[in-house]
């Protein structure tokens, strides 16, 4: 990186090598009109607009990929060029329907701005009225070619953010078409809804189905929270008109956790379970009715003094970590039960067994990296992990791996192959044997680098009894696929490690042992952290699993209260099942579900854009959420069990 | 000074640039001194006499509207198009995208409550045309986009003109709806 001068319009600027003249444009405030340029996106030169006049060019050259040299003499803004651009607007209002009245993205479009901004009044080139198609039959998203003008941000968004490649170009010259697939409808192509090119749409070509009508991005008020959608955490930006979510966007799409998902982005947007807005106490006929707060609450703390240490306390693992603390506060505190668990305490108490069989007595493992060095990995290994359901932004991490660092995926899944366009090579295990195939892999890596063997002799010595030829009979393997995993394993220099929590792979604390000690293996023995990720199933499971409420089951400790802290999380039919032998039931949740219509005493509780809190996501970061919004008047989950808390305390006869 | 004379006419439109242009409210009152209207949909005569400012509502899409367009610009100094349709074609545009035939039997057959359901044929009835905007049939000198344009947009480009200027309007206050 060299640091070069440059004379834009007159004036000397500074820049490095490497840099477009656009970036350096930019970077010094002097405005250059782009539409096909997007921050984080490569460039292409497909709009044109960006045409500046150098001195040692006969034509006008777009900006955006001209590589800037020492001592060029650039003009930006010429009369000739601003009529150049202008053109360029007028020719691109011509080639399909581009007329605003009728458009969704109407106010918040770039093509139209640039309509203004050349002030082009009327059309001086006849429109050509192409009919064209309207793809809305996938979930979320619908596609009006008619609004397109061809800029490739979108196809480049798939390209590079979601690395998918489900969008490109098909067909040539005035033809040439935005295509899905070898032209299917969206919603039926390898779209995985993650609305990159959604936002980097300009027109209205893409349409958010979620946010239809809802209003223009223009006359919302945006606030930053974060996603809660799933264990990463990812930074959003959240639209709001008249007390209304209208869309959720990123924040830095070039940033790790910054493509956002179907979840993040558009199931959050439509959201259809009935909300609870009431607290509700069964009555004497055995029916819920809505009633005051206070009466719930003292119905709620008789109820509680009576159980005593005998009614337990269950929460999702979506909640921030000041209503745990205040959560633990009441049930182990005020309460004096030792019955407290999450809804992923299996999980955890799967995790940490293996971690503590994988320490043997000694410190465990730091474990759990940011899952940014999945970018920077050349080995992929995903064990029992449905990732593009349940953390589709770390799917979108593995193939830009694959795509740009020449990663080498490895699917370890009994089923399906989650990412069968990207993955090298799909090993399926006979149900329950993932272990042995790790172990086996694991053995296979020490025998290819024998200095392995002495780094933990007697893990060596175990997994020498992994014989390639028994383990294909038992695995259902073949060894030649296992000789290449372990060939794939042994030659990365950076290995990363993911472990899902899809059912056949649960409860199995010695597979997660198997693939700390394959780690360690494949790290040579260093480094302080263990390239390995736990997928875990809620934003803030590591808060909770940290705060030491899961230890225990509850299901073995047979509570006969129980007060569940749900929120705006669903629970699963065995957690229903076992809730029904409950006698005396608390439900604090948002929205109607089988198990509040089982409660005794049900309290409102606020959802995700409403709560704000602190929670430990995926790479053991923390973040925060901010409540952007609030609706009927319902107070924060820490101020309710606050009460609780105090009803329970101001009754004398308790024990 | 005469007071300039001004007829106006709207086309293929909804008259909400008319109802934009009285929305000018107040800032009529100061107009009236320098303006005189003649020919208009309020005043409802077929022909113009000549006159200085003509302003034009609305798309060109049928052979009546190609002929009232043509007697104005005949009649005008300075022919003022008004909205998105006379500048673009603006919603009438849809039309563009289907055949007279779609449309029509849409229009009386399928979407009709009325029993009969014929297509209407007259000789008085005018020929649909493809939808224009104003400038592909008689030339124009000055457009106010918008859907409808503001009054703050109606207000620049009359003062413009009566300052002898060609209205071209500002970014700032140009809109497309």
């Amino acid at each position: 990186m060299q640091e070069i001068t440059l004379t834009i319009n007159g004036q000397s600027v500074k820049g490095k090598t490497g840099d477009t003249v656009l970036t350096i444009c930019r970077a010094n405030g002097i405005d250059v009109p782009t539409l096909c340029h997007l921050d984080g996106l490569s460039d292409v030169g497909a709009c044109r607009l960006c045409v500046v006049e150098i001195l040692s060019e006969k034509k006008p050259i777009p900006a955006c990929n001209y590589p800037a040299r020492d001592g060029l003499v650039i003009k930006t803004s010429t009369p000739q060029l601003e009529r150049y651009r202008k053109q360029v607007i007028e020719l691109l209002f011509a080639e399909r329907n581009h007329f605003c009245m009728f458009c969704e993205s109407s106010g918040d479009c770039e093509l139209q701005k640039m309509a203004y901004r050349y002030q082009m009044d009327n059309d001086r080139f006849q429109s050509l009225f192409p009919k064209l198609k309207v793809d809305t039959l996938s979930k979320y998203l619908a596609i009006d070619h008619n609004r397109c003008i061809l800029c490739g941000r979108c196809v480049r968004a798939c390209k590079e953010i979601a690395a998918l490649r489900t969008l490109d170009f098909s067909g040539r010259g005035g033809q040439t078409m935005v295509a899905a697939d070898l032209n299917l409808p969206l919603g039926e192509s390898s779209c995985t809804l993650c609305g990159s090119c959604l936002q980097a749409c300009p027109t209205g070509a893409i349409i958010n189905k979620a946010s239809l009508y809802k209003g223009r991005s223009a006359e919302c008020t945006s606030a930053d929270t974060i996603c809660q959608g799933c264990d990463i955490g990812c930074e959003i930006k959240v639209l709001i008109k008249d007390e209304n979510l209208v869309k959720i966007e990123t924040t830095d799409r070039t940033s790790a956790r910054g493509a956002l998902c179907n979840i993040g982005r558009f199931e959050q947007l439509s959201e259809t379970r009935a909300r609870i807005t009431s607290s509700m106490i069964r009555n004497a006929k055995g029916k819920l009715e809505n009633c005051s707060q206070d009466e719930a609450l003292t119905a709620a703390a008789k109820k509680l003094a009576e159980l005593g240490s005998n009614c337990g306390g269950l929460m999702s693992p979506r909640i921030p970590n000041e209503t745990i603390a205040q959560f633990q506060k009441l049930i182990t505190g005020t309460q004096k039960s030792k019955i407290i668990d999450t809804l992923d305490g299996k999980e955890y108490r799967t995790i940490s067994a293996g971690i503590r069989q994988y320490a043997n007595g000694g410190t465990n493992p730091e474990v759990d990296p940011d899952i940014e060095g999945i970018l920077k990995a050349d080995c992929i290994l995903v064990v029992g992990a449905d990732i593009d359901r349940t953390n589709p932004v770390i799917g979108n991490l593995v193939r830009r791996a694959v795509s740009y660092n020449q990663a080498k995926l490895i699917m370890v899944d009994a089923n399906q192959d989650m990412l069968p366009l990207w993955s090298e090579l799909w090993l399926k295990p006979a149900a329950g044997t993932e272990k042995v195939v790790i172990n086996v892999l694991a053995n296979m890596v020490i025998s290819n680098n024998k200095s392995l063997a002495e780094l933990k002799p007697e893990l060596s010595r175990a997994l020498s009894l992994n014989e390639a030829d028994k383990v294909t009979a038992k695995t259902a393997i073949a060894e030649k696929d296992l000789q290449t995993a372990a060939k794939i394993l042994s030659q990365s220099k950076n290995a990363f490690i993911i472990y899902g929590n899809k059912p056949a792979a649960q409860n199995d604390a010695d597979l997660v042992t198997s693939l700390l000690n394959l780690t360690y293996l494949l790290q040579n023995g260093k480094g302080e952290r263990l390239n390995i990720v736990f997928l875990k199933p809620g934003i803030n499971s590591q808060g909770a699993w940290d705060s030491g409420a899961a230890t225990k089951d509850i299901k073995t400790q047979q509570p006969r209260g129980l007060y569940l802290l749900l929120s705006d999380d669903i629970i699963d039919k065995d957690w229903l099942d076992w809730v029904k032998g409950i006698d005396y039931l608390i439900v604090q949740a948002s929205y109607i579900s089988p198990v509040v219509e089982k409660a005794d005493v049900v309290l409102p509780s606020r959802i995700w854009d409403e709560r704000g809190g602190s929670y430990v996501t995926a790479g053991k970061r923390s973040a925060k959420s901010n409540p952007v919004i609030q609706r009927y008047g319902l107070i924060p989950d820490e101020e309710i069990l606050q009460r609780v808390a105090e009803k329970l305390i101001a009754i004398p006869s308790r024990s | 000074m005469a007071k300039v004379k001004v007829a106006t006419a709207w086309l293929d439109s909804c008259s909400g640039c008319h109802m934009s242009f009285l929305d000018l409210d107040e800032a009529l009152i100061g107009l009236a001194d320098k303006l005189e209207f003649g020919e208009s949909p309020i005043t409802d005569i077929k022909k113009f006499t000549p006159c200085d400012v003509g302003i034009l509502e609305g798309s060109i899409s049928n052979h009546h509207d190609e002929e009232v367009a043509k007697d104005l610009r005949a009649n005008c100094k300075i022919l003022m198009v008004f909205g998105d349709c006379a500048c673009f074609g603006g919603i009438n545009n849809m039309r563009n995208f289907f055949t007279d035939e779609e449309i029509t039997s849409r229009y009386y057959s399928t979407e009709s409550t009325t029993p009969g359901s014929a297509t209407p044929k007259s000789k008085e009835l005018p020929a649909l045309t493809k939808v224009r905007p104003v400038n592909q049939v008689v030339k124009v000198d000055c457009y106010v986009p918008g859907c409808p344009p503001t009054p703050k947009m109606i207000l620049y480009a009359l003062t413009e003109l009566l300052e002898g200027r060609l209205p071209v309007l500002p970014t700032e206050i140009m809109r497309f709806d």
